[in-house]
């Protein structure tokens, strides 16, 4: 084996990749994806509010239109009051209406009919700006639904806020009639909150949301990057093969020299991506950046990246990377094009896809049976167990043991697949089935 | 001199398939070699295990008057039979690597690839990626990408498939260059006339079986001494029945007789004045495709 001839084929297999606008493409688009779907929504909605007029007709005699106008021009005030005194602080649960409403009371005419069909005629029209109108009967104070008449039915955010504030009007309503004060019973039916805190030195997220989300997107990130560039070693192979480029370079370089160049090559380009998103995040998760953002609730910080966290991540994505990879290639070498070779590849997509399916039940309990078993399971490791480190931080020998046994897999799938790729580089013909594959691993 | 390429009685099957049935032959240094045979006679297989990509299950390869080291391939230029690049890479690119895993230094490399890219008229496509290139084009970069190393050897299965007659002289040029520098070529092909303008050495197979070997000069001496062109018209047939006639090749008016070894050639001209009106009757040295089909038919 020689370092040189390892480096060479690296060297080009990196290069071919970086150089390639597609990667750029694809390594720029998914922060701007992933932003575009976090930070836009909640930027849009605490930024483009419009205002909605609704008549609303009360046949209840209870003054409940009324009160619902003050409902709604006091949260409305309260809002405001909040987003002057804290900009870095997101809209409170409430507060994340779209619109302001401005609520128009009448009392039912003498021909309701009359007065139903006119109200139709103005949201049809939308004379006098009347988006909606409601009709509030006597039974909306027992259990009959409130009307609700507008151009769209369909603006369930809207609707949403509405019955928010009206069951709250008649939930008052309800309680005064049954000779309760509203005031005393909201004070005594108050949610209790927990403030979760991690207890320090047993993990390296700080919040216990925020931290979540940081490992639940550390995961996919692994999970994309082992996925994705595993696939693009399994596609080098077979563009090799089929274009017969193979046959001039192993008259110069050993197999194995090349199915390592081109997995470290690979590997690299892999960790160069991964290394952008991941300053990515750190770059919007700078604190400057996350308030002028108003990204964060009150009270939440954001977790930090360490440097052991860090060399983690890198470790056991370049273990991943291998444990995967060296598959990829003994299967791109042994087939002669991509649907022969997609069929076996699958394979691998079922271990990867494994972890996903237990991530609640790790989220919840990190240091359950199944989440220990499972991390230190080679094939699983590499994604579970940043999953654990960003969440909680393992005991020691936990770690240490999963590093052991998945770097012996990995030097174990490096000899069976270099054999089977040593010969199945060179194979051409009938698609060979996996006991021929198999017997290739063991010809001296 | 020692052959610089020797194989020896090898011998390849696949289940029952006898892909190569016992071929020898030997490449002495500074000579073009003609691998020659049909389509599915065993050349690229021969070619392939020359190569060390498939093991003969019989036989010995000498390479350089000894069995081959993986350093030995190093100094041997393959073209492979399938043509193949990679399509994303750029030309240069694509021949520094080509350099590069035969352990060249970049810095000697450009100024070497430079120098092949002018002569093939292929410069300005330096910086452009294989898949922008046309077929020929494509070839002529495998070729510079064969050679750049400046081997000692070059193996090059069908090099002249695909090519116009310009890129072909292109090529004849080229691999005359490199017999003038004292290195040995192998070519294959299925292109008779092409190789007679080419080789002058030759091996012949058929069927998996090596029929002809030698020096292509001394080869058509020896079994081309009775070959005619005649000129004449009249029962064509019947001068093929004639028994002292071994092949007679038909093209409008013009024939290519090949007799038998130990017939007279003035005798035979008397006999076809009997039912052909002649015109021209001459002694001819015989095209390699005649000694070919009266080959296979020996061996047969």
């Amino acid at each position: 084996m020689r370092l040189d001839n390892i480096f060479v084929v690296l060297k080009r297999e990196y290069l071919s990749r970086v150089k390639n606008k597609g990667f750029w493409i694809a390594t720029l688009a998914v922060p701007l994806f992933a932003s575009a779907v976090t930070i836009l929504p909640t930027l849009l909605m605490s930024k483009s509010h419009t205002s909605q007029t609704i008549v609303v007709v009360d046949a209840t005699g209870q003054g409940v239109a009324e009160a619902l106008k003050t409902q709604m021009a006091k949260t409305a005030a309260a809002k405001s009051k909040e987003a002057a005194a804290a900009p870095a602080r997101r809209p409170g649960k409430g507060d994340s209406r779209l619109a302001d409403f401005t609520i128009e009371a009448q009392t039912p005419a003498a021909d309701p009919q009359a007065q139903r069909n006119e109200l139709d005629a103005r949201v049809r029209n939308g004379k006098g700006k009347v988006d909606a109108w409601m009709w509030l009967g006597p039974g909306v104070l027992k259990d009959e639904a409130a009307e609700y008449h507008a151009r769209n039915t369909t603006n369930f955010l809207t609707q949403d806020t509405l019955r928010g504030d009206l069951s709250e009007v008649v939930r008052r309503v309800r309680l005064r009639q049954a000779g309760v004060d509203p005031a005393r019973m909201e004070e005594l039916t108050k949610r209790v909150e927990l403030d979760a805190k991690q207890v320090p030195g047993t993990g390296t997220s700080g919040g216990g949301i925020a931290g979540l989300i940081f490992a639940v997107v550390l995961f996919f990130l692994l999970y994309m990057s082992i996925l994705m560039w595993g696939q693009q070693v399994m596609t080098g192979v077979l563009e090799e093969k089929g274009t017969r480029v193979i046959e001039v370079l192993i008259s110069a370089i050993t197999p194995f020299e090349l199915m390592m160049g081109k997995l470290l090559g690979i590997c690299f380009v892999g960790m160069t991506q991964l290394a952008i998103w991941l300053g990515t995040v750190l770059v919007l998760t700078a604190p400057g950046i996350v308030a002028t953002l108003a990204f964060l609730p009150a009270g939440m910080t954001m977790p930090t990246l360490t440097i052991g966290m860090m060399l983690n991540l890198a470790f056991l994505f370049i273990l991943g990377f291998f444990a995967y990879a060296t598959f990829y290639a003994a299967i791109g070498a042994s087939f002669n094009n991509l649907q022969e070779a997609q069929q076996v590849a699958s394979v691998a997509v079922v271990f990867i896809v494994a972890p996903v399916m237990v991530l609640n039940q790790i989220i919840n309990d990190p240091s359950s049976t199944t989440a220990v078993a499972m991390s230190l399971f080679p094939l699983f490791t590499p994604l579970i167990m940043p999953l654990r480190i960003a969440i909680e931080m393992p005991p020691f020998w936990q770690l240490a043991l999963a590093y052991v046994l998945t770097f012996s897999f990995v030097i174990g799938m490096i000899w069976i697949c270099s054999r089977i790729y040593r010969v199945g580089i060179l194979m051409y013909g009938k698609k060979p089935t996996i006991q021929e594959i198999w017997r290739w691993a063991w010809y001296s | 001199m020692n052959p610089i390429l020797e194989v020896r009685d090898v011998r390849k099957s696949y289940g029952d398939f006898v892909a190569v049935g016992g071929v020898s032959m030997s490449v002495p240094p500074g000579s073009i070699f003609g691998l020659l045979g049909p389509n599915g006679a065993g050349k690229t297989s021969t070619i392939r295990m020359i190569m060390n990509i498939t093991a003969p299950d019989t036989g010995e390869i000498l390479v350089f008057g000894r069995p081959r080291t993986p350093n030995d391939l190093r100094r041997i230029g393959y073209l492979p039979e399938e043509r193949g690049l990679y399509r994303k890479m750029t030309v240069m690119d694509q021949l520094l690597f080509l350099g590069e895993i035969r352990g060249l230094k970049r810095a000697a490399l450009v100024p070497e690839i430079d120098r092949w890219l002018g002569r093939v008229e292929l410069s300005k496509w330096s910086g452009s990626k294989i898949e922008e290139l046309s077929k020929g084009m494509q070839q002529k970069v495998q070729l510079i990408g064969t050679v750049l190393h400046k081997p000692d050897l070059l193996i090059l299965d069908e090099p002249f498939s695909g090519l116009d007659p310009i890129n072909q002289e292109l090529f004849r040029e080229l691999l005359q260059d490199y017999r003038a520098q004292g290195k040995s070529v192998v070519l294959s092909t299925h292109g008779m006339e092409l190789a007679e303008r080419m080789c002058d050495h030759i091996c012949l197979i058929s069927k998996g079986r090596a029929v002809l070997d030698g020096d292509l000069k001394e080869i058509k001496r020896r079994l081309g001494g009775n070959s005619f062109r005649v000129i004449a018209e009249g029962d064509l047939d019947r001068l093929r029945a004639m028994p002292e006639v071994e092949q007679a090749t038909i093209l409008n008016d013009e024939i290519k007789l090949m007799l038998r070894p130990d017939a007279d050639g003035a005798e035979t001209l008397r006999q076809m004045i009997g039912f052909l009106k002649v015109r021209e009757f001459r002694s001819e040295e015989p095209e390699l495709e005649q000694i070919f089909m009266k080959a296979v038919r020996d061996a047969a």
